[in-house]
């Protein structure tokens, strides 16, 4: 029995029917309230948000990580069944190894992850995750003739006497947390939208799309030799 | 500048022969770098730039099968591939040019990359599409290792552009990810054409599905790019 267990567990056509309900419960929740952006999906970590909404908000999404689950395994298990035979190519499992690692990235962003907005002028003391008092110094930035901002940003001072300057796409990373600014009015009181992030699942997020890239490329290369 | 897409939608209407649908390409090209050098960067933004640079894709991108050995004398699918470049083309005529400088948010090379892959990708998946009806009607096997190869290097593209979609995210945005219709929606796709890769491995009893996913991942494709943009309420859109 548990041999006919294990040949289940790594047949394809039970990937390629995970793969398809993945799918449907993906697309189904794509248009649940609980997959739209007016829900608070994005702003608590997801093991949070998942916890306290209500079921007919995540119904869909407590579907794609139970099949999700199933998927890892088979994926593993495909691998582990592959290598065991002599030559074949690693490129995909390579593949399989990358997806694996953005499915840990998840999880452990899902769990450990953290967000927080705030309004601030120039003066204003952030109140840090870990209490550290961060000061806004100054809050600056460039507009084209029509009025609309072609660059801003946001000078911090931190407890240390360490400054930093955070603008879009060069966020500053302090003590594990980037610090964003998202918007900023350039009034004559400068005013910032800023948030503070920590995705703990960004590193191996990363190093699983590398792994995947390279599996890939490894892949069409032994193609492009076959043919 | 205009009169230069309306050119090519034009031989690509009539690209019979490699030659024209080289010439419609090379007049798309010259539209793109035409904006480019105007705006001082890729023309990527609002549904006008997005549709040209599609059409565009399916040109470069159907170059390589067109003069193919198999394809080379193939004159109905060299104009199956300008009619839907054309198609493409024509939609994006009636759109305003947002002329705007680039939000600070966008600027950077990975939100560039980010958004010229996929564009890549869904030009190979609309080949690979046009290969499975091909296949379908002709019954011909060759057109389905082409179709797979289409997808392959699609998929491949797709990838590299979720990859870098995700730094981008991560830098701009302060997460990789964010549930959001589009997200979802390019999961569904990379999921679906992780699917049909691995259907490959079932063998010929399964040509005829295979041939018919791949028309059904560039539907899906086209939801993903337009239908949730138009659709969906999503932050994440042209």
């Amino acid at each position: 029995m548990l041999k006919t267990i294990y040949q289940r567990l790594t047949s394809l056509n039970l990937g390629l029917w995970l793969l398809t309900f993945l799918m449907v419960a993906l697309a189904l929740g794509s248009f649940s309230p609980g997959g739209g952006e007016n829900s608070r999906i994005n702003d608590l970590p997801l093991l949070i948000w998942l916890r306290h909404a209500p079921l007919s908000y995540s119904w869909w999404l407590w579907l794609a990580v139970a099949l999700m689950a199933v998927l890892a395994l088979n994926a593993i298990l495909c691998s582990i069944e592959a290598l065991r035979k002599k030559g074949r190519s690693i490129a995909p499992h390579l593949m399989h190894l990358g997806f694996l690692l953005i499915a840990v990235a998840h999880l452990v962003s899902a769990s450990g992850g953290m967000k927080d907005v705030l309004q601030v002028g120039e003066g204003t003391v952030i109140g840090f995750p870990d209490r550290e008092p961060v000061r806004v110094e100054k809050i600056s930035g460039e507009t084209d003739q029509s009025g609309m901002p072609i660059s801003y940003r946001a000078e911090l001072r931190f407890a240390n006497g360490e400054v930093g300057t955070t603008s879009p796409n060069h966020p500053f990373f302090h003590k594990g947390f980037g610090i964003y600014v998202k918007q900023v009015d350039l009034g004559p009181m400068p005013m910032a939208l800023m948030e503070i992030h920590r995705e703990p699942g960004a590193l191996p997020a990363l190093a699983g799309g590398l792994l995947f890239t390279v599996g890939n490329l490894m892949l069409l290369a032994q193609r492009r030799k076959r043919e | 500048m205009k009169w230069l897409l309306m050119l090519s939608a034009g031989l690509y209407l009539v690209s019979c022969r490699r030659i024209v649908f080289a010439a419609a390409t090379a007049c798309e090209l010259a539209y793109l770098a035409g904006r480019g050098l105007a705006l001082g960067r890729l023309p990527l933004i609002g549904p006008q730039d997005t549709l040209a640079f599609l059409a565009c894709s399916v040109g470069l991108m159907a170059l390589p099968f067109i003069f193919s050995r198999q394809l080379k004398d193939d004159n109905v699918f060299c104009w199956s591939c300008g009619g839907l470049a054309a198609l493409f083309s024509l939609l994006a005529l009636p759109f305003p040019t947002l002329n705007m400088p680039l939000p600070p948010v966008l600027d950077t090379m990975w939100f560039e990359l980010h958004v010229a892959l996929a564009f890549f990708s869904y030009a190979l998946f609309g080949v690979a599409a046009l290969l499975g009806g091909f296949f379908l009607s002709r019954g011909s096997r060759y057109l389905l290792d082409l179709q797979y190869r289409a997808a392959l290097v699609g998929y491949s593209f797709f990838s590299f552009s979720m990859v870098s979609g995700g730094i981008w995210g991560y830098y701009a945005w302060g997460t990789y990810w964010l549930w959001t219709p589009k997200e979802l929606w390019t999961s569904i796709l990379w999921l679906f054409y992780s699917m049909y890769l691995h259907l490959r491995i079932k063998g010929q009893e399964w040509d005829r599905m295979f041939a018919c996913l791949g028309i059904v991942g560039f539907l899906i494709s086209i939801f993903t790019y337009l239908g949730v943009s138009m659709l969906m309420r999503s932050s994440h859109s042209f």
